[in-house]
């Protein structure tokens, strides 16, 4: 296997260990906040000394620091760890195999775009090395405060602006491979819902991230040449006028950031809902309920997505007209993801579910997505927002859509499309026990967001509220929190031990362990270098399980 | 290993790789400048004052450039539709384009020493932030018109040919967006 290899496993692949690596990282800076917040004053165990002077001082985190983490968490989380994991490797992987092609279609500008990926997030990590460390604006770089930050937000700025040629780069070539690859018979109708799900996430970042492009452009451009797109006239920091020419806008970088941001969030869900949808209609033997209106549900979901950015921008005060312009849009984009949730839950019913280990975290990623959907309806509502804005209440909502929502269909497809990966099965029990823990473990973090975020805790704050006597009583509330991450973290152990384990040692299955349907079955696991013997033609819909007279309970699409 | 459909066009689709690729790549920069060009209205409108680019700017330096990026563009489309290999008129493309990029490093180097730099106002850092963007997309043209030109002896023709085509289009593509440029700073 070479490093620079063209082949579109090879790079999901590396898009896999790359943003599973980002993953961890994300999450070792958070448990870090998530222990200082329990304990504010007392010092950091284990790591606390390692950090260094500029971050932490005998062994308790620094504001400044804890500012980077806020930021930097995000930023990783979003743009370095989920997106390049549900897109890159798994679409990556998966995308030519599911369609019947040999790669995709543009395989070299594939490998450039897993390289400047990697390029992009090490040059945002590198900020962590600079004077003045990381960015520390939140992951949403408001301005000004972005514009009067350390150099780290320079390197924030440039690493973003990688990443998202990376994500031109490997959007049109989805879309160019999923409608110019497909094989003969595989018309658009007759593919996974997954393949959909790829399609239109591509298209969002296609189309979405310009936005932010500009802005990070634009940003730049304030920082180094001392531009004023985002700098007011007559901005007064630490008590003196700012030397600048002013005449910017800091709301237009929100709309800017929003119109990214908030595709984004489709972007992190949407190819979550098509592992689900594959695993859902492999565990309960059925075709899935609804796939027609699944498909329309996603595309009205795509379109819509593109015009409710400003909800995230109710405090602007952009006025009452506007503001009811973005929360009926809002309330109209929250049907089509009802629409496919309760597609998905229909397809269990009547089914005979086997609880597999990708069954189990497909089968607890709708109830978990239920509820960070549902909470999020009270913050499309500019009433109910305000008081919520910048509270806990935000970031439980948005953490159950993506860490027990879109991480635990993450989790699904890994333990599914391992044995077509490597050839060998993971180990059931180590995978049980990873879920268990993972389920709880997230609910024991985010679960009190709510009722703190209710009770008007702001999301931001370095010791936890401790300085408002109101809050006085959230102290047990953070400390369940902080165990439940090292909980949390002590259960991804089962998954990393059982990922390296099994690569060498898992037991070897046959080319289609799950009896699934889809074409990436239809090969040897793992699959040759032109993933087919033959280009595979399609006679059937993705989903044929149980067909009335057949001699087996599923039959592939290439089956005649 | 070989991946179809990229000289041949797929029959239901109607289209080659490359040239959906290039479409969905400029639908990309649409949005690109379209972000930019909002965000040039929103700070417009909303600043007291707003100076004339005609006092500004050289319109005449302006007038050339366009002049030149214009006739580039054309010989580049002309050479996607001649029947044989795509020759000089891509070589003269180039050159214009390094001419149009001659002119406009003499216009900045012009506004710099007049003191207009992108701190100066709003209106200079927009024309320096899109112009200089603008620049990029030239010599990113150029490039392409040079790695179109070193692949006519290494591929075949039908190749060459579909490149030419989606270089053709991304170039129509730089002339709409200066001529965007044009009226919003030059003529303004």
């Amino acid at each position: 296997m070479r490093a620079f290899s063209t082949d579109h496993k090879v790079i999901g692949l590396q898009y896999a260990f790359t943003s599973l690596a980002f993953l961890l990282l994300g999450f070792l800076l958070i448990l870090m906040l998530r222990w200082h917040l329990a304990w504010p004053t007392a010092p950091l165990p284990l790591v606390g000394s390692l950090l260094g002077d500029t971050r932490a001082i005998d062994g308790i985190l620094l504001p400044e620091f804890y500012n980077q983490i806020g930021a930097m968490h995000g930023t990783i989380m979003v743009f370095l760890a989920v997106v390049p994991l549900a897109v890159g490797a798994f679409g990556n992987y998966l995308v030519p195999l599911m369609i019947g092609a040999n790669d995709m279609a543009f395989p070299r500008i594939n490998a450039a775009s897993y390289w400047t990926y990697l390029a992009g997030g090490l040059v945002m990590i590198s900020g962590f090395f600079l004077p003045g460390g990381a960015a520390a604006s939140g992951w949403t770089s408001y301005a000004p405060l972005s514009i009067l930050a350390s150099s780290g937000q320079t390197a924030w700025l440039l690493g973003l602006l990688l990443l998202i040629a990376s994500s031109l780069f490997s959007s049109v070539n989805m879309i160019v491979t999923i409608l110019q690859l497909r094989a003969p018979g595989l018309t658009l109708m007759r593919l996974p819902f997954f393949i959909w799900t790829q399609l239109i996430t591509s298209f969002l970042l296609l189309l979405a991230f310009p936005a932010l492009q500009a802005a990070a452009i634009l940003q730049l451009m304030d920082r180094l040449a001392g531009t004023s797109f985002f700098l007011p006239s007559g901005l007064v920091v630490s008590g003196e006028r700012l030397a600048a020419t002013g005449g910017g806008s800091p709301i237009l970088w929100q709309h800017l950031f929003w119109f990214l941001a908030h595709p984004e969030v489709y972007v992190l869900i949407l190819p979550a809902l098509g592992i689900v949808a594959e695993v859902v209609a492999n565990i309960t033997r059925k075709p899935l309920w609804g796939y027609r209106g699944m498909v329309s549900a996603t595309l009205f979901m795509a379109v819509m997505s593109f015009l409710v950015w400003a909800h995230h921008m109710f405090l602007t005060g952009m006025g009452p007209t506007m503001s009811a312009f973005f929360q009926v849009t809002t309330m109209i984009i929250s049907v089509p993801s009802v629409v496919i949730v309760s597609a998905l839950l229909l397809s269990l019913y009547g089914g005979s579910i086997r609880f597999t280990v990708p069954g189990m975290f497909a089968l607890a990623f709708l109830p978990m997505f239920g509820i960070g959907g549902l909470t999020g309806l009270p913050l499309g509502l500019a009433a109910s927002d305000i008081p919520l804005h910048d509270t806990y209440y935000v970031v439980g909502h948005f953490h159950y859509v993506v860490a027990p929502g879109t991480l635990f269909a993450l989790f699904a497809g890994i333990y599914y499309w391992f044995p077509k990966v490597t050839g060998r099965e993971m180990n059931a029990t180590l995978g049980r026990l990873h879920f268990w823990a993972s389920l709880i473990g997230m609910n024991g973090i985010f679960l009190p967001m709510f009722i703190q975020g209710l009770a008007g805790l702001n999301r931001r704050l370095y010791d936890g509220g401790r300085s408002y006597e109101m809050f006085a009583h959230f102290d047990g509330s953070f400390r369940g929190q902080a165990w439940s991450a090292v909980f949390l973290a002590a259960g991804q152990l089962f998954f990393i031990a059982n990922l390296v384990w099994s690569l060498t040692r898992g037991r070897r299955t046959s080319s289609n362990p799950w009896n699934a349907t889809t074409l990436e079955w239809a090969t040897t696991s793992p699959p040759p270098h032109d993933n087919f013997a033959s280009t595979p033609v399609v006679h059937r819909g993705p989903y044929d399980y149980s067909v009335p007279g057949a001699a087996s309970d599923f039959l592939l699409q290439n089956d005649r | 290993m070989n991946v179809p459909y990229t000289v041949d066009r797929r029959p239901d689709t109607g289209v080659t790789n490359v040239t959906m690729g290039v479409w969905l790549f400029l639908a990309s920069e649409v949005m690109l400048f379209g972000a930019l060009f909002s965000a040039y209205a929103l700070l417009r409108v909303s600043a007291p004052a707003w100076p004339s680019g005609r006092d500004v700017l050289d319109l005449k330096m302006g007038g050339l450039n366009t002049a030149i990026i214009l006739l580039s563009t054309a010989l580049v489309w002309r050479a996607s539709r001649m029947a044989s290999t795509p020759g000089r008129p891509v070589i003269v493309s180039t050159l214009l384009a390094v001419a149009f990029l001659a002119s406009k490093a003499f216009e900045y180097h012009d506004d710099v020493a007049r003191g207009l730099v992108p701190s100066t106002n709003t209106f200079l850092a927009m024309y320096f932030t899109l112009t200089g963007l603008h620049v990029l997309h030239v010599v990113g043209g150029a490039i392409a018109n040079i790695w179109l030109l070193a692949g006519v002896r290494r591929v075949d023709m039908r190749m060459t040919t579909g490149r030419a085509r989606g270089i053709a289009l991304y170039w129509m593509f730089v002339d709409i967006v200066w001529l965007v440029i044009f009226s919003l700073f030059y003529l303004s």
